[in-house]
């Protein structure tokens, strides 16, 4: 297949199908997860669970105390590659109008040179983030190869975008193509992978909060 | 209806003592033209448009190659202006279309640029034109005369 | 067609003096980017060489490409092709018509076996034994396999006859096709556009004439020295891009600015072409310069490549029906295995064996 080809295939059929599997795989993990439920709690409740549950999911972004020293390259890794994968996706102007066509809105977009920037950071500290995997022991020998897609997956996108933006590679028409690929890939496995934390991690989050305030307890 | 110097484009312009500007090198180039055509009377041309020139180069190549003593117009298809420089032998040579836009330019290093030059051919084709408008006076006159 | 008949007598009978076809060749030297001293060699060459036959072949197209080769202003230098070729066959130009017109062409070929240069615009339709676009009775495609045979090359000019174009575009009813889908056999080169810069058009054509070869070619066959950059590379509006400058409508700010036009869907990023340097016209503008966003004429199925109002990263076919698909059967699945799930959960507490205290003492120890 031709770069331009390829580049109209991935705008259009694959991200049609990239998007259904996307969809299937996150209905089926919630509603088998709101199916399997909770045991019904016969205790009386000290406190209605909604509020100390929202609470909770946004004081967990604050790490607990001695973390960072502790950890500090996950610490700082994880916190730099989060922002910095969530700012290149969503305030790069290209991405926003991708965006748009399916939501129907936009909105302002950063300067391509600061996104630019960033996307390296966010590509190195990935990398940082895999090398410390494999070089600690411990980490090494709790890794496995949901960990490694999970990685690789996220990796690609960020890759193949900074090397379409910079023409590295081949022709621009097929990097772009391959860039929009990776990033179906990236949908694909989401729902299949711990890559499901972006979503079940304001679950996670919300459930300790409520239990624990049911019983009258701060978390 | 806007033109198009209203599209608020801002060229900037190199300043002249700035460093990256291509005409050094080209003043080189002509150089080791020239020196070739002394040394074996081969005829030498540089392609303006295919360099990556600055803006202000043109201006810049032109003042430090300076005037000569010949400007030629010629009608072709459209104007080309054929200007010796103020180094001999150095010309440069402008092709516009019938419109008056430039579609090429060159420098030229050679004793006469070709296109100034006539072509044999074409004089053995004027020497009969001319011979034929001599009969034709000829016989004009022998009818007028008599 | 007096093509025994050198383009050097040619020119002088229709008065094109020496000096303005040394001006042609002088341009065209520096338009294919040849080395300059080439211009003499071109001039003596095609001066002395029999005038090339050329067979220009009209299929499934507007005339675009023809209007766009001769629509320039005359007398220009591009005409002087014109006299550097015995164009022996065009439905447009040509004063025969009918039968006349016809065997003109099968004279032509006959005379010029394996020398003459096929141009084609306009795609081939396949369907329905090529019905839909006939001349003479003969379909497309037999002419095209006809008169292909003892053909030295084919110029495929325009985006039709070089990747389908617009009759090619989605459904496709005339089952349309591109020259390089049927001839395999001849060297062929693309020269996508829709349609082509004339000067693009003329200059491969000059370029076969001159040096008897043609141009270096890409992967899709198109001519390296005039698609090989991108329009977004050879933008003047580049700098904009860099920094973000977008216009957001026709009209606005920023339009008037002249900032860039990727948020109004330019396609310059991924169209390879000459827009951006030799432009249009004779270098008057091209496309962006006049405030419209490159459409991607000279790609493949560019006319079903999303809106050309809709940047180029946006999706070009609706999702919605995939979506609400993907979730219905999701729902669907989630529910089954959430309720196997279930089961699963509440046998196994079923299976649970029931442990004493005593039974836990005296089984246990310390």
């Amino acid at each position: 297949m031709s770069g331009p080809e390829l580049l109209l295939w991935a705008r259009g059929p694959g991200l049609q199908f990239a998007v259904a599997i996307f969809l299937f795989g996150l209905l089926v993990r919630f509603v088998e997860l709101w199916l399997l439920g909770r045991k019904t709690d016969l205790s009386e409740a000290r406190a209605h669970p909604m509020g100390p549950g929202l609470r909770t999911v946004l004081s967990r972004s604050v790490p607990m105390p001695g973390a960072l020293k502790h950890a500090p390259l996950v610490f700082l890794g994880g916190y730099i590659f989060h922002f910095g994968f969530l700012v290149t996706l969503l305030f790069y102007v290209p991405h926003i109008h991708f965006l748009r066509s399916i939501l129907g809105f936009g909105w302002p977009g950063l300067p391509p040179f600061l996104i630019d920037v960033l996307g390296l950071v966010t590509i190195a500290t990935l990398i940082a983030l895999l090398v410390q995997r494999f070089t600690d022991p411990v980490r090494r020998f709790l890794t496995r190869t949901d960990d490694y897609v999970a990685w690789t997956v996220t990796f690609l996108p960020l890759l193949s975008g900074y090397a379409a933006f910079h023409r590295l590679g081949t022709d621009y028409t097929t990097m772009l193509a391959l860039h929009i690929l990776s990033v179906e890939l990236l949908l694909i496995v989401i729902p299949f992978t711990k890559l499901m934390h972006m979503f079940t991690f304001m679950l996670a989050r919300w459930y300790n909060g409520a239990i624990a305030g049911r019983k009258g307890v701060r978390v | 209806m806007n033109g198009l110097d209203q599209i608020g484009v801002r060229v900037v312009t190199a300043p002249d003592d700035a460093a990256p500007s291509y005409v050094p090198a080209l003043l080189r180039e002509i150089e080791a033209l020239l020196a070739e055509l002394v040394a074996s009377g081969r005829n030498g041309r540089i392609d303006l448009r295919s360099l990556p020139l600055l803006p202000g180069d043109d201006a810049r190549l032109a003042a430090l190659l300076g005037e000569g003593e010949v400007d030629a117009a010629l009608e072709v298809t459209g104007g080309t202006r054929v200007r010796e420089t103020g180094v001999a032998g150095v010309w440069w040579v402008t092709h516009a279309n019938a419109d008056g836009e430039t579609v090429a330019e060159f420098i030229e290093v050679t004793l006469v640029p070709e296109i100034l030059k006539t072509h044999p051919q074409d004089v053995r084709v004027g020497l009969t034109h001319l011979r034929a408008r001599l009969a034709e006076q000829m016989q004009e006159g022998e009818s007028d005369g008599e | 067609m007096a093509n025994n008949e050198t383009v050097g007598e040619t020119l002088a009978s229709r008065g094109v003096s020496r000096r303005s076809f040394l001006k042609f060749c002088a341009t065209m030297t520096s338009l294919l980017a040849l080395p300059p001293g080439m211009a003499e060699v071109m001039a003596e060459t095609l001066a002395r060489t029999r005038r090339q036959s050329v067979i220009w072949l009209s299929f499934q197209e507007c005339t675009g490409c023809t209007e766009s080769l001769t629509r320039s202003h005359s007398p220009t230098l591009e005409s002087l092709l014109f006299d550097a070729i015995s164009l022996d066959y065009h439905h447009t130009l040509q004063a025969a018509a009918g039968d006349a017109a016809e065997r003109a062409r099968t004279t032509a070929m006959k005379d010029n076996a394996g020398k003459y240069l096929v141009i084609v615009d306009g795609s081939i339709p396949l369907k329905d034994g090529g019905v839909y676009s006939t001349i003479a009775g003969h379909s497309n495609l037999d002419m095209l396999k006809e008169t292909a045979a003892g053909a030295a090359a084919i110029i495929a000019v325009g985006t039709c006859a070089t990747y389908g174009g617009l009759p090619h575009a989605k459904p496709n009813p005339t089952g349309a096709v591109a020259v390089s889908d049927i001839i395999k056999d001849k060297p062929i080169v693309n020269v996508p556009g829709c349609p082509p810069i004339a000067t693009v058009m003329t200059g491969v054509v000059a370029h076969f004439l001159t040096l008897g070869t043609l141009p270096e070619l890409d992967s899709l066959g198109r001519p390296k020295v005039f698609f090989g950059d991108t329009i977004h590379d050879r933008c003047y509006r580049r700098p904009f891009y860099d920094q973000g400058k977008f216009a957001k409508t026709f009209d606005d700010e920023g339009a008037r600015n002249g900032w860039c036009l990727y948020e109004l869907g330019c396609k310059g990023p991924t169209t390879h072409n000459a827009c951006a340097t030799v432009k249009w016209n004779g270098g008057v503008s091209f496309p962006i310069e006049s405030g419209h966003p490159c459409l991607g004429c000279s790609e493949p199925n560019f006319w079903d490549a999303g809106s050309f109002y809709q940047a180029l990263s946006t999706k070009t076919l609706p999702l919605s029906a995939h979506a609400g698909a993907a979730l219905a059967i999701g729902a669907t699945v989630g529910a089954a295995v959430g309720l196997a799930s279930r089961a699963k959960k509440k046998a196994a507490v079923g299976k649970h064996a029931r442990v004493t205290a005593d039974e836990l003492e005296k089984g246990g120890g310390a």
